[in-house]
């Protein structure tokens, strides 16, 4: 299966491709009043509106910043997930379009089904899946559903 | 992207490496081949979605990776062509300081010398031995006392020469010549017996000698032939007054021959690349053209001998204006040529002789790959954007990496549709992985050879702030070496030694109005000062100090203890910049010479002169002179200062940064030179990161140096 790096500081993260719906550069949010503070503002796609959370505050790292190096994931939402996806969807997929504003992305990566670890426990976060082990670094894939909720 | 402009580098000019060339190549042919990648991807579309929608969506990234390629493969052209402009911008701004340098330090020592020669003809010994020789030539010749009168006056005045030639190391000859325009009195002793007695009425700088109105003009015969010299010679001279009256009517002339050539070799010499065994690198070609576009010397007498009109180009003969310079390229000595010409601007009150500077190199070491270590701490990117890379090559630097940034996107974005049309997307894979190759590989290559430019132009800049550090030291130790100079001269004033001298009895009057004199006809001086053998101030130049220093007791200073140990006249010492009593609110520099007992040249001391250096006024010019320009404006961040032998700052452009009395935390090879030695680096202060030329003094002549160092910094963040 197909998943797109990104690092966030000095971490490698993934995201496995087919939950993508498109990658794009970050330029200007609209604020939302009221927001909790992860919440980088809302963004507008062809005409869809998607609140797009900022990755390092969500996971307790520093504050992504937009830069010229700086990307939006939008992900899919939970019927466009289901009309490419062959196996069940996630229950916890958001019915919306969602964002994770990311620092730097990196190369897509295919990675076979053995090659998924279990997280050791020492590393363990509610956003972790599996690590994938390239070279000498560790890759850390991510349960997008469960970081997508926490908006 | 920029204002669109005329390549002037295109790939196939003859100055772009192979390397360069073959890169070039590379990376346009590459991109090319994206487009058939694309048109494959836009057939494909067709055959694995029957959705609109989608095969839009496809073709769309297809037309923007088109687009992008094509875009790379537009700036891979100016690419190169901004990479050797930024060489050859860099290396002509290097060279036209060069040229400057060069120009500005012969002037510096031709005002000296224009300051000399007044004061000098002053001198009792030779208005003395004028005014006898005038008399007897009237009489047709001196008989009896009159004769053994003339022959002891030309024996002082040859000695008193001798001292002013002992002390000013750079004149070959200084000589005196009577009203009928024959040499009676000559410095030179191995040359003495050809000189005297010729006639040089016939010669242009006598004639103009003997017409000055007083004692404030001098006249200068720019480099000519004279009977006084087998080659050719540079003279300043004035005219010898009746009684030594600055107002007194012109009795004789004294001219004084400076040793031009040698003082010029070593100056053109000077910054020129050597090879191994010490020899100037061929096609590069250092001399100064008089204002008759004639060559007065050069680095090279074979190519381009003295009195030839060199084959310049007509705009670099042509240069009207006093510091007016021009660069371009020609055949110059069976090479293809960057000349630089660089007109003085003369310095001060001297206006100069209209000399021209000029530099010769090959067009070839403008865009040679600099060799130097590369190893200071600074990334590809920190240095990549960094002031010292110019403002088109940082954008287009920008540029790629945005246009990377946007290739990666769409291949992802694509790797994403693919995916989603599942088993039929899995052909599109290849394309997009094809896509991202490229333009990673491209732009790879690309920001390789943008961080291969800047660390040449890093090396470069090193270099020329090395070049004006190198000057800085120069100009100063040549300074001091006047002032060292000076000192022992002024020592042997007669009416010195009369007044201190055991009979004494001679009012200290005479000894400030003398000191007076002197400090009028120098500007560098703040004040002179003569204590007796017990470290007693008896007189000094200034009135306005008079009151203050008369009596004040200086037997612990430095320079006076310093003074009492010499017993040659030739001898001087000097106490480094410090907080002294003989100063209300600056700090000194002083100079100091023994007054020896009856004006002998080696003898016991019977006082001691103690000159002041105004040593901030003098040395802020000469560091302001020496600061990193680009196209004539100092470069924002730019300073210069000197730092003494305990590693304080002791005068400063930029006293915010650098303030003098206080230590500087420079890196320990740039404060740890030998003699004459210069290092660059790069270091960090006051939170900013500064790149570094220093040198060390080796002193100039017979002055020694005082183990201070020069520095010339620029900010690069």
């Amino acid at each position: 299966m197909l998943y797109s790096t990104f690092s966030l500081g000095r971490i490698q993260l993934a995201v496995p491709i087919h939950t993508v719906l498109e990658i794009v550069r970050a330029t200007h949010f609209h604020p939302v009043r009221g927001a909790p503070e992860l919440i980088d503002g809302l963004i507008n796609l062809r005409g869809k509106v998607v609140a797009v959370i900022n990755t390092g505050l969500a996971m307790g790292a520093a504050r992504v910043e937009v830069s010229d190096e700086s990307r939006i994931y939008i992900f899919k939402n939970s019927k466009e997930l289901q009309e490419v996806s062959d196996e069940p969807v996630d229950p916890d997929t958001s019915p919306d379009n969602l964002g994770l504003h990311v620092d730097a992305i990196g190369p897509v990566i295919d990675v076979d089904k053995d090659e998924l670890q279990p997280v050791p426990a020492n590393m363990a976060h509610p956003f972790y899946q599996h690590v994938v082990r390239r070279n000498d670094d560790f890759i850390i894939i991510l349960k997008p559903a469960k970081a997508v909720a926490l908006a | 992207m920029n204002e669109p402009q005329e390549i002037q580098f295109n790939i196939y000019h003859p100055v772009i490496t192979y390397e360069h060339r073959a890169a070039y190549d590379l990376i346009v042919s590459q991109l090319q081949g994206v487009f058939p990648i694309c048109n494959q991807g836009k057939c494909k579309a067709l055959e694995v979605t029957d959705d609109p929608q989608k095969q839009k969506q496809i073709n769309d990234l297809m037309e923007k990776v088109e687009f992008f390629s094509d875009s790379l493969i537009n700036i891979t052209k100016v690419f190169f062509d901004q990479l050797y402009r930024a060489k050859e911008t860099s290396a002509q701004s290097i060279s036209q300081s060069m040229a400057k340098i060069k120009i500005d330090m012969i002037e510096r020592n031709l005002l000296e010398r224009t300051c000399d020669v007044r004061w000098w003809a002053l001198e009792k010994a030779f208005w003395q031995c004028i005014t006898l020789s005038n008399a007897a030539t009237s009489r047709k010749g001196a008989k009896g006392a009159d004769a053994s009168a003339l022959s002891s006056a030309v024996e002082m005045a040859c000695t008193r020469l001798e001292d002013i030639r002992n002390c000013y190391t750079l004149y070959r000859d200084l000589v005196i010549v009577n009203a009928q325009g024959v040499v009676v009195a000559s410095s030179n002793a191995d040359r003495r017996s050809q000189v005297l007695g010729r006639d040089v009425s016939g010669e242009a700088w006598f004639q103009r000698a003997m017409k000055t109105q007083d004692g404030t003009e001098y006249v200068v015969q720019d480099v000519s032939p004279s009977c006084l010299e087998d080659s050719e010679s540079l003279i300043y001279a004035t005219a010898i007054r009746a009684e030594g009256d600055e107002h007194g009517q012109a009795i004789g002339a004294m001219g004084v021959l400076f040793d031009f050539q040698g003082e010029c070799q070593i100056i053109l010499n000077d910054y020129l690349p050597s090879d191994a065994s010490g020899e100037t690198l061929d096609g590069w070609f250092s001399f100064f053209t008089n204002d008759k576009d004639q060559v007065i010397c050069s680095s090279d007498q074979h190519f381009i001998p003295f009195g030839d009109f060199p084959g310049l180009p007509k705009s670099h003969r042509s240069l009207l204006k006093a510091g007016e310079s021009i660069v371009s390229t020609a055949i110059f000595a069976g090479n293809r040529s960057l000349l630089v010409s660089h007109k003085s601007a003369g310095f001060n009150e001297y206006t100069g002789l209209n000399w021209t500077s000029h530099l010769v190199l090959p067009v070839s070491a403008m865009f040679e790959r600099s060799l130097g270590r590369n190893d200071y701490g600074l990334t590809p990117k920190e240095l990549m954007n960094s002031r010292l890379i110019p403002e088109s090559n940082r954008q287009t630097y920008q540029e790629i990496q945005r246009n990377k940034g946007d290739i990666q996107l769409i291949s992802i974005n694509g790797i994403v549709l693919a995916t989603d049309l599942g088993k039929s997307g899995k052909s599109f894979m290849p394309i997009f992985d094809q896509i991202t190759e490229t333009g990673s590989s491209t732009t790879g290559k690309m920001e390789l050879l943008l961080s291969e430019m800047s660390a040449d132009m890093l090396q470069q800049n090193l270099k020329a702030l090395e070049n004006l550090s190198k000057q800085a030291i120069e100009l100063i130790d040549r300074n001091l070496f006047e002032r060292a100079a000076d000192v022992r001269w002024w020592s042997t004033d007669h009416v010195f030694w009369e007044s201190l001298g055991a009979q004494g009895g001679r009012s200290f009057d005479e000894v400030n109005r003398r000191l007076g004199i002197i400090n009028a006809s120098y500007t560098m001086y703040r004040d002179l000062v003569i204590a007796d053998a017990n470290g007693r101030i008896v007189a000094n130049s200034r009135f306005e100090n008079r009151e203050r220093l008369d009596g004040m007791t200086v037997s612990d200073h430095g320079w006076f203890r310093q003074g009492m140990q010499l017993t040659r006249s030739i001898q001087y010492g000097v106490q480094d910049v410090c907080k002294s009593d003989l100063e209300a609110v600056d700090t000194s520099l002083v100079y100091c010479a023994a007054i020896l007992e009856n004006g002998q040249r080696v003898g016991k001391p019977v006082g001691v002169l103690g000159i002041l250096f105004d040593w901030k006024q003098q040395a802020l010019p000469i560091l302001e002179e020496c600061l990193p320009r680009m196209k004539g404006s100092v470069v924002l961040g730019g300073a210069a200062f000197y730092v003494n032998r305990d590693k304080v700052v002791i005068a400063s452009t930029d006293e915010a940064n650098f303030p003098v009395g206080q230590a500087v935390a420079l890196p320990p090879e740039n404060t740890k030179l030998r003699e004459g030695q210069s290092a660059s680096g790069v270091f960090s202060a006051n939170g900013r990161k500064y790149i570094i030329g220093s040198s060390g003094s080796h002193g100039y002549r017979e002055y020694k140096g005082l183990g201070w160092t020069a520095h010339v910094v620029r900010t690069i963040d």
